[in-house]
């Protein structure tokens, strides 16, 4: 039997904790933490701005094809990615093998201060994740949980 | 692998579109995005050449509610078909759940559905994972084309081993099966977290849902995977 991997309730505080701080510290607007596959295992600030999971993609698109390029010259990966826009700015850092984290911040703050402060963000987050990991915990559910119907309908 | 968030009570699925170039991937994702109630989807993001060739890949995400008391989040993903974007396609079958091999029907792109498949294979592989352990569907695309393969024929090269997967006969234009695709391989993979999970996978899958009877005869051979 196949498990899925499970943030308890009590693992989204602790992550909330963690990027609420940082957030707060750096002065920025927004972070998403993703696996590298594009999944988003938690967000901290105003999301209202954009869909999330699309963001989280094409984030994880982008990690991935800079990691190729890395490759290309000789390194294991770029383990930070700055875009620099007008008003907006985006940050990634690797968090560890299997994850990101994403930042988004405006004129009120700076990349040095962002690229500072996630560096023990980045690690928290990772402390928290592996802890995870080694606590094994699964989520299963019955067949019968699953609804019989067409998930999705041709309307 | 997917996650499951408790806090917010959401499960996320990634499945690939998978299959050789101009075989109809995208399609498939451009009818579901059409036609699925707009609640339940967001925008349909590709990332294409000015030509309209998928580049890096095609992202589209669905919502459901088909376990009870929770969001189950789809996301749809295809991979660039040609073959140069090869280590893009690794890229996006990283932490997949589930596949649809999409194989173009014309007798001319038999051998290509036939690379792509062994190419999947590979790339799998070098994730270490098997194709048997991944929750798969394929898709015998352009069923109404004058010169389509029969479909066992299309069985013979691409469904020719010892865990037959599921199979559908499928017209992306038009989007017939389209969405009989989708659930397959969505019911899938959800069956695969349950915990009768043993059960479910000892009863032998469906094979090759038609549009419409198979009349033609074959031309010329590939070989099989």
């Amino acid at each position: 039997m196949n498990s899925i991997p499970v943030l308890t309730v009590k693992d989204v505080a602790m992550l909330d904790g963690v990027l609420g701080d940082f957030l707060k510290k750096a002065e920025a607007d927004l972070t998403v933490v993703i696996d590298r596959g594009g999944n988003v295992i938690s967000q901290f600030g105003d999301m209202s701005v954009m869909d999330v999971t699309i963001f989280a993609a094409l984030a994880a698109g982008s990690f991935a094809a800079t990691c190729e390029l890395a490759r290309r010259i000789g390194e294991i990966e770029f383990n930070a990615l700055y875009h620099q826009g007008n008003g907006s700015h985006m940050f990634m850092n690797s968090v560890d093998d299997d994850t990101i984290m994403i930042t988004v911040f405006g004129a009120d703050t700076n990349v040095g201060l962002v690229r500072y402060y996630s560096v023990a963000a980045g690690q928290s987050v990772a402390a928290i994740l592996k802890s995870l990991r080694h606590a094994g915990h699964g989520f299963t559910f019955d067949a019968s949980d699953i609804s019989a119907a067409p998930i999705f309908a041709d309307s | 692998m997917s996650i499951i968030n408790y806090a917010s009570r959401e499960i996320q699925f990634k499945i690939v579109y998978y299959g050789p170039a101009l075989c109809g991937k995208t399609t498939n994702l451009a009818y579901i995005h059409q036609r699925v109630n707009p609640q339940n989807r967001g925008d349909l993001v590709s990332l294409a050449t000015a030509a309209d060739r998928t580049l890096f890949f095609d992202f589209l995400p669905l919502n459901a509610v088909v376990i009870k008391g929770f969001v189950t989040k789809f996301q749809l993903y295809t991979v660039p078909g040609q073959v140069i974007y090869n280590a893009t396609r690794q890229l996006v079958l990283r932490s997949c759940d589930g596949l649809v091999f999409v194989a173009d029907s014309q007798w001319e792109k038999m051998e290509e559905n036939v690379e792509s498949f062994k190419n999947l294979v590979d790339n799998l592989v070098r994730q270490n994972v098997a194709i048997d352990d991944v929750p798969c569907v394929l898709e015998y695309n352009k069923r109404d084309l004058p010169n389509v393969a029969p479909l066992n024929y299309m069985e013979y090269v691409l469904n020719n081993r010892k865990k037959r997967l599921q199979s559908f006969e499928v017209i992306s234009s038009t989007g017939q099966n389209v969405f009989a695709t989708l659930n397959a391989v969505s019911q899938i993979l959800l069956h695969k977290f349950s915990k009768q999970s043993e059960v479910t996978q000892a009863t032998p899958p469906p094979v090759a849902i038609p549009v419409e009877p198979p009349t033609r005869t074959p031309e010329k051979r590939s070989a099989p995977v």
